[in-house]
C-alpha cells in the first residue's frame, strides 16, 4: 500500500512503502516523523492515564505542605483544605476546589481509560463521544489546579514566619497534572469515528 | 507504481522504540507509591500514647513532641480515655526519637508558668504547648504516664529523707545549700503515716554527697530571718534571693564529723539555724573516688529552672 504523503514538518512530499508493525514514517529530508493521527495515540494515552491514576491516590493521601512554626505544626491534605474551606463558610471557594483538584482529575483519567481500553468495541460508540465531550467541557477547569500549586508555592514563600516544606501530596499531584495533560494532548479524538480497519494502523 | 512517479524520495521506515519505553511512565508511578509505602513502614518511627491527667493547650494534628529544642515528633490526636480519668495522647514520634518510646522515660507538657520564684516556657505563649520527653532506657513500649510536673533531670546523687514538724515555704526543687552553695534540691514531700510529721524527700549531687555525715544538721532556710536587737538595729539575712520566695534548705557537718551519709538516711530538718553551727567548719575531702573509677561529670544545667 504504497503512499504518497507530504511531511507535516517541512513539506516534503514523499512516497512510503509498506509499514510494518511497532514501526514508524521519517521524513526523508528532515527525519521528522510522519503521522497521519496523533503518534501511538491510544498506547500513550492509556499509559499516561494509568500512570495519573496510580499517583492520584498519594496526592490525596498525603499532605500537600508541612508547616512548622515553634511547638506547632500543620499538615494539610488537599480534602482537609477544602473541609477547612468549607468550615469557614467559604462554600464557593471550597467547592470550586474540590471541582477542580479531586472530581475532575478522577473524571478525567477515568473517562480517558474508558475511552482508550473500549475503542475497539462496535458498541458504546456514543458512550465514548459523550465522555469525550465532558472530557472537553472540564478541561480548561483543570488548568486551576495550577492555581492551587501556585498557592502552594506561595505558601513556601512564608518561610521566612514559620518553615513550609511541600509534603508528598504536591509531588504526586504535580505528577498527575501533568500526566493528564499529556494523556489528553496525545489523544487524538479522530480515533473515535474512525472505521476499526483505520484504527488499527493509527492507534 | 513507484516506478511511474519519478524523483519521489523515499520516507525512511524506523523502528518504533517509544512505544514500550511508555509503559515506563506508569511503572515509575507505582514505583513512588511504593517507595512512600516502604519508607514509612522502614522509617516510620513508633506512635506512642501518653496519658495525661490534663491535656490543656494541645492540639491535635498541631502541637508537637519537642527533645532538647528540635521536633521529633507530632500529635495525632487528643482523646478521653475509657475510664474517663485520662487524656489519651497519641503521638507519632520521628525515626530519629525511636528510642525514647522506652520504658523509663518520661514525658510532660511544657506550658508557660509563672509563679514564684521562676518564669518557664515563656516561648510557650506564642508557640502554643508542647510535649518534651526526659529520655529513658527501659525495654521498648508505647505506652506512658505523662508526668504533671517536669522531672528533675537524673544525676548521680545520694536521696535522704528529712523529716520536720512543718514544711514551711518548701517545694519540690527548693534547693540545698551548703555554705550558699546549691548541692542538692527537694525532690517531694508527703505526711508521715501518723500525720505527726512531714517526710522530706531530698537528693544531694554525688559530687557533693561527702559532705553531708551523719551528725550533719539540717534547718529550713527558707523566708527571711529578722534579728532585731536592741544595739545592734533589725538584721534581716535570707540563704539566697531564691529562697526568699521558693524556699531552700542548707546544713551544716559538725568538725567531729561521723561517717558518710548513706543512700536513705533520715536526718531531722530544724527550723532555725543554731549560732553554734555557724561557726562549723570542717575539712572534708570532696571527690572522694576509689582508684580506677572515672568521676563522672555531672550535666550542665543541673536546676532546669
Ligand atoms: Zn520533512
Amino acid at each position: 500500500m504504497d503512499k504518497v504523503v507530504a511531511c507535516q514538518t517541512c513539506g516534503l512530499v514523499q512516497e512510503v512503502g509498506e509499514v510494518p508493525k511497532g514501526c514508524v514514517i521519517k521524513c526523508a529530508r528532515c527525519h521528522f516523523q510522519i503521522f497521519h493521527r496523533n503518534v501511538d495515540s491510544r498506547m500513550r494515552t492509556l499509559a499516561f492515564s494509568i500512570a495519573a491514576a496510580i499517583l492520584y491516590f498519594p496526592s490525596n493521601f498525603y499532605p500537600i505542605v508541612t508547616a512548622e512554626y515553634e511547638g506547632q505544626y500543620n499538615q494539610t491534605t488537599i480534602f482537609q483544605g477544602i473541609k477547612a474551606l468549607w468550615e469557614h463558610g467559604q462554600y464557593f471557594i471550597s467547592g470550586l476546589v474540590f471541582c477542580t483538584s479531586m472530581f475532575t482529575p478522577a473524571l478525567k483519567i477515568a473517562g480517558l481509560i474508558f475511552i482508550t481500553l473500549t475503542l475497539d468495541w462496535t458498541r458504546w460508540k456514543k458512550a465514548r463521544t459523550y465522555v469525550f465531550k465532558t472530557i472537553r467541557i472540564i478541561d480548561p477547569w483543570n488548568m486551576l489546579e495550577v492555581f492551587l500549586l501556585a498557592i502552594g508555592v506561595s505558601l513556601v514563600e512564608m518561610g521566612e514566619v514559620a518553615t513550609v516544606h511541600p509534603g508528598r501530596g504536591v509531588l504526586s499531584f504535580a505528577s498527575v497534572v501533568v500526566l493528564t495533560l499529556l494523556a489528553t494532548f496525545s489523544f487524538d479524538p479522530r480515533l473515535l469515528w474512525d472505521p476499526p480497519e483505520e484504527k488499527r494502523i493509527y492507534e | 507504481m513507484s516506478e511511474k512517479i519519478h524523483g519521489l524520495p523515499k520516507a525512511k521506515i524506523e523502528r518504533n522504540y517509544l512505544t514500550w519505553s511508555l509503559w515506563m511512565v506508569p511503572l515509575a508511578a507505582a514505583a513512588v507509591c511504593v517507595y512512600f509505602v516502604l519508607h514509612d513502614i522502614v522509617f516510620g518511627g513508633p506512635t506512642i500514647t501518653i496519658y495525661f491527667q490534663n491535656a490543656d493547650g494541645l492540639q491535635a494534628q498541631n502541637s508537637m513532641v519537642k527533645f532538647r529544642g528540635i521536633n521529633i515528633g507530632e500529635i495525632e490526636s487528643l482523646k478521653l480515655a475509657k475510664d474517663g480519668e485520662f487524656v489519651a495522647v497519641r503521638a507519632k514520634l520521628g525515626f530519629p526519637a525511636r528510642n525514647l518510646a522506652r520504658q523509663g522515660s518520661i514525658f510532660w507538657i511544657v506550658r508557660p508558668e509563672v509563679k514564684l520564684g521562676s518564669i518557664s516556657g515563656l516561648r510557650t505563649i506564642v508557640s502554643g504547648n508542647y510535649i518534651t520527653v526526659q529520655p529513658g532506657d527501659g525495654p521498648r513500649t508505647n505506652a506512658f504516664v505523662g508526668a504533671e510536673q517536669p522531672p528533675l533531670p537524673p544525676i548521680p546523687a545520694i536521696q535522704l529523707t528529712l523529716l520536720t514538724g512543718n514544711l514551711d515555704s518548701l517545694e519540690p526543687q527548693s534547693p540545698i545549700f551548703y555554705r550558699g552553695i546549691q548541692v542538692g534540691e527537694v525532690m517531694g514531700f508527703h505526711l508521715s503515716d501518723d500525720a505527726r510529721d512531714v517526710v522530706v524527700e531530698a537528693r544531694i549531687r554525688e559530687d557533693y554527697a561527702p559532705l553531708v555525715r551523719m551528725n550533719s544538721q539540717f534547718w529550713n532556710a527558707g523566708g527571711i530571718n529578722f534579728h532585731a536587737g536592741l544595739f545592734s538595729g533589725i538584721e534581716i539575712s535570707a540563704e539566697s534571693a531564691e529562697t526568699v520566695v521558693s524556699g531552700g534548705m542548707a546544713f551544716a557537718t559538725p568538725p567531729d564529723y561521723g561517717p558518710p551519709a548513706t543512700n536513705g538516711a533520715v536526718f531531722t530538718l530544724n527550723e532555725k539555724e543554731k549560732d553554734e553551727w555557724k561557726t562549723w567548719n570542717p575539712a572534708i575531702q570532696l571527690h572522694n573516688v576509689p582508684e580506677g573509677k572515672t568521676i563522672k561529670t555531672s550535666l550542665p544545667q543541673f536546676n532546669p529552672r
